[in-house]
């Protein structure tokens, strides 16, 4: 839309892309890379190989892509068709974000690609000075332009994927299961970071809520490695939880780490711990004020 | 004596029932808690709820202001239930880092009062 | 790359193109200055990568221009090794003319410089502009006065403001146009008049004239921070509600969740307050973050006594007034990014950042 609006930076910026098409060049371009396709694209290999990008892959797994990287690239080259060259950079990052691949090396191997070929045309020109300068001016813009929406592509899937992933760990990892009236458990399973334990506590508030909740019990005999900050995590979500009215047990909790936690000097003293879920079970109801299974004083201090 | 666009005080019993109605800033909290600690003497209360379901924020200041309240009403003779604190502004609370040891609280209104009543029946003459 | 960001905005998925349309010229320009290729390399990127960013708020036409303004600035900043956005976010407040204008073109907070910039102005355009903007005398009964139309007088007050902020500009920066073709291409920008720009031939300008290039940025960029900028000053009680209030309503327009919210109003007020207390005016700033991604910039500045240890200041317990000593350290907590900035004597600036998603 700029290119009416604002000739003449245009003019200086680009000669390039206007003389192809007059020239014919474009054609001759594509019809040399797809000539020589077999070698420019084991040479292409070879120099990802070299570059220890895309380690990720088999053997077998490389050729297949970079045989469809490449004649994708040459067809974008050859149509200039955004539409085309989106899709076509959705389309592999699509298929290689699954295997681990980083954005450096997206970016790396359209780069490589981009200097092979140069490359090529490159050998194919050079005693023809006027006419190498005129296909790199053509040639140079439309393989920058590929680099740049692939990458921006890349990324942008990429960020889609990882939303995706953690929204439905998050849907996974958290649940609030209402036992009986105003009891609410949350088994915690797995790695408990900051984030983790906020949308945690954030998803219990709202439980309480709901479910008007008076006690809800915590058991985190899922959670590997408590420590200090694990412990912290879950005062905060006592707190928390107390604060909108409900009182939390904790369970699952061994004395051994417990003792460990109040050594180092974890404050313990407002959390109810209870060593296993059925002691926990009975403790709360026994404050919701059921029928007293055992009455041995396992409540914390 | 107490602007009802703000905050109301009304008897209920035995117990007092303060409900803030709309966000706060300090000086009027500070009135709210002059107003509130008067009527507890004055009415000889024995217990008292304060609604804040209506705060979408309480700070260092406002949290403070609370337990202010909490303890004057306590050195008269009545046990205070906080209901009504929001799940995200329990959780901004908890953040921030404030010390929510002393405070009873409850879910809501209805939770309050129950809870007011265990607390008077554990102790039925709180102090001389 | 990634700053692309937000879900559907169709208008920036196809500015990419456009934006890669614009290498070779930006290439072009790092190069001239840089001798190292693959450096080369990093600022061609790191330059598409913020017009790319910015093509969404930069009108069409002044894409190029703009670009070779970003380009130029990112090589001037590589060359200073310090990131310009850095420097605004820690600047304390001060009302001598500091180093980056665009904000003062914004809070005209540099009265020396504005009061030179009027001087420069016609006598019938600094009476008009001055009869508008301090008397609050509408265009219409101004117009019947000049014999006008209350549309002509509002497009002349356009004109005259546009030619206000350029001599601004000038003055607070020191310098005087080189060429005389400066202060027509600058007028243009800061009007934001299209046709204009294209008759004077701006974007080559811009290419041609370093100084230019340099003044012409804030113009750019100002349509765009007064519309998602809200300023609460801040002097009493009342002013606390109001700034977590603003922060409150951009943070919902951003799309942030009702836990996040609560979480930046709590910090905004816990700021706030600390204005009232320790140095009884200042202002709160709310702005909406595009880079790197979607967030929200709170930025608590006043001109009081200061923090003489921050260090200590933002550690738990710490407190000089009755609080609970949660001011600082507890308003870190609530947010991503935190930094305080503070000089004895002269003033503190608090700036927050919290960013869209996980939570």
């Amino acid at each position: 839309m700029s290119r009416n609006e604002n000739p003449t930076v245009t003019a200086a910026a680009s000669d390039g892309t206007g003389h192809l098409d007059q020239d014919g060049l474009l054609p001759q371009l594509v019809a040399h890379l797809r000539e020589h396709r077999t070698r420019l694209r084991q040479e292409w290999a070879r120099r990802i190989q070299e570059a220890h990008l895309l380690q990720a892959m088999t053997s077998q797994e490389m050729t297949a892509e970079t045989t469809l990287v490449y004649d994708n690239y040459v067809e974008v080259l050859e149509t200039g068709s955004v539409e085309a060259l989106q899709h076509y950079a959705r389309d592999l990052s699509e298929r290689i974000i699954p295997r681990g691949v980083e954005t450096n090396e997206v970016v790396g191997i359209v780069l490589l690609l981009r200097d092979v070929l140069a490359r090529s045309l490159f050998e194919k020109y050079q005693r023809d000075f006027s006419l190498l300068n005129r296909v790199l001016d053509a040639y140079e813009p439309a393989a920058n332009r590929i680099a740049n929406t692939v990458a921006v592509s890349f990324v942008e899937e990429r960020e889609r994927v990882i939303r995706q992933q953690q929204d439905s760990i998050r849907e996974l990892s958290t649940p609030v299961l209402p036992v009986r009236e105003r009891l609410l458990i949350l088994p915690i399973i797995g790695v408990l970071d900051r984030e983790r334990a906020r949308q945690l506590t954030v998803q219990l508030l709202s439980g309480i809520r709901t479910h008007r909740a008076k006690v809800v019990v915590v058991d985190i005999t899922g959670v590997p490695d408590v420590d200090e900050s694990v412990a912290n995590h879950l005062v905060r979500t006592v707190d928390a939880s107390r604060l909108m009215g409900a009182s939390v047990i904790i369970t699952g909790l061994s004395p051994e780490i417990a003792q460990t936690l109040v050594t180092i000097g974890v404050d313990l003293s407002k959390m109810n711990t209870i060593g296993d879920l059925q002691g926990g079970l009975e403790e709360a109801e026994r404050l919701l004020g059921y029928s007293v299974a055992r009455d041995d004083g396992v409540g914390g201090p | 004596m107490t602007s009802p666009r703000l905050f109301s005080i009304l008897r209920q019993g035995l117990h007092l029932i303060a409900s803030v109605h709309t966000a706060l800033d300090d000086s009027q909290l500070v009135r709210f808690q002059a107003d509130l600690v008067e009527r507890i003497g004055a009415d000889r209360a024995r217990g008292v709820v304060i609604d804040v379901a209506a705060l979408d924020v309480l700070d260092s200041f406002g949290s403070r202001t609370l337990r202010d309240i909490a303890e004057m009403a306590r050195l008269r003779g009545a046990v205070t239930v906080i209901v009504g604190i929001q799940p995200d502004v329990a959780f901004a609370m908890v953040e921030l880092g404030m010390d929510t040891g002393s405070v009873v609280t409850a879910l809501d209104l209805e939770e309050g009062l129950a809870e007011l009543d265990r607390c008077l029946a554990a102790s039925p003459l709180p102090g001389p | 790359m990634a700053a692309v960001g937000p879900v559907g905005s169709p208008d920036q998925s196809c500015a990419s193109p456009d934006v890669a349309a614009l290498i070779p010229l930006v290439r072009r320009i790092v190069a001239a200055r840089v001798p190292d290729r693959a450096t080369v390399d990093d600022l061609v990127q790191e330059t598409l990568t913020r017009v790319l960013a910015a093509a969404g708020r930069v009108e069409p036409g002044m894409l190029e221009p703009y670009a070779i303004v970003t380009a130029r600035n990112v090589v001037a900043s590589m060359w200073r090794d310090q990131d310009r956005h850095r420097r605004h976010q820690h600047r304390v407040v001060d009302l001598r003319p500091p180093p980056a204008p665009d904000e003062d073109v914004l809070a005209g907070e540099d009265r020396a410089a504005v009061a030179e910039a009027l001087t420069r102005l016609s006598e019938r355009e600094r009476t008009t502009l001055l009869a508008h903007e301090v008397e609050g005398r509408d265009t219409r009964s101004l117009a019947v006065e000049l014999g006008s139309t209350a549309g002509a007088v509002a497009a002349q007050l356009n004109r005259t403001r546009a030619r206000l902020r350029v001599e601004y500009l000038l003055v607070s920066e020191r310098v005087e146009p080189p060429t005389e073709r400066c202060r027509p291409v600058l007028l243009a920008i800061s009007s934001g008049e299209r046709r204009r720009q294209r008759e004077v031939d701006a974007a080559r300008h811009l290419l041609e004239c370093e100084v230019c290039a340099r003044l012409s940025e804030p113009l750019m960029e100002r349509g765009r921070a007064r519309d998602d900028a809200v300023r609460v000053p801040v002097r009493g009680d009342a002013d606390i509600v109001a700034a977590r209030q603003a922060a409150r309503e951009l943070a919902t327009r951003l799309r942030f969740s009702p836990t996040d919210i609560t979480l930046i109003a709590t910090a905004v007020s816990e700021m706030a307050r600390n204005i009232v207390r320790f140095a009884d005016s200042g202002e709160v700033v709310v702005t909406e973050l595009e880079e790197p991604r979607c967030g929200i910039s709170i930025v608590a500045r006043d001109a009081g006594p200061g923090i003489p240890d921050v260090e200590r200041a933002l550690q738990d317990g710490y407190s000089t007034y009755q609080g609970l000593g949660l001011g600082l350290p507890g308003a870190r907590r609530l947010m991503d990014e935190f930094a305080v900035v503070s000089e004895t004597g002269r003033g503190t600036t608090v700036t927050m950042t919290k960013w869209r998603g996980e939570a």
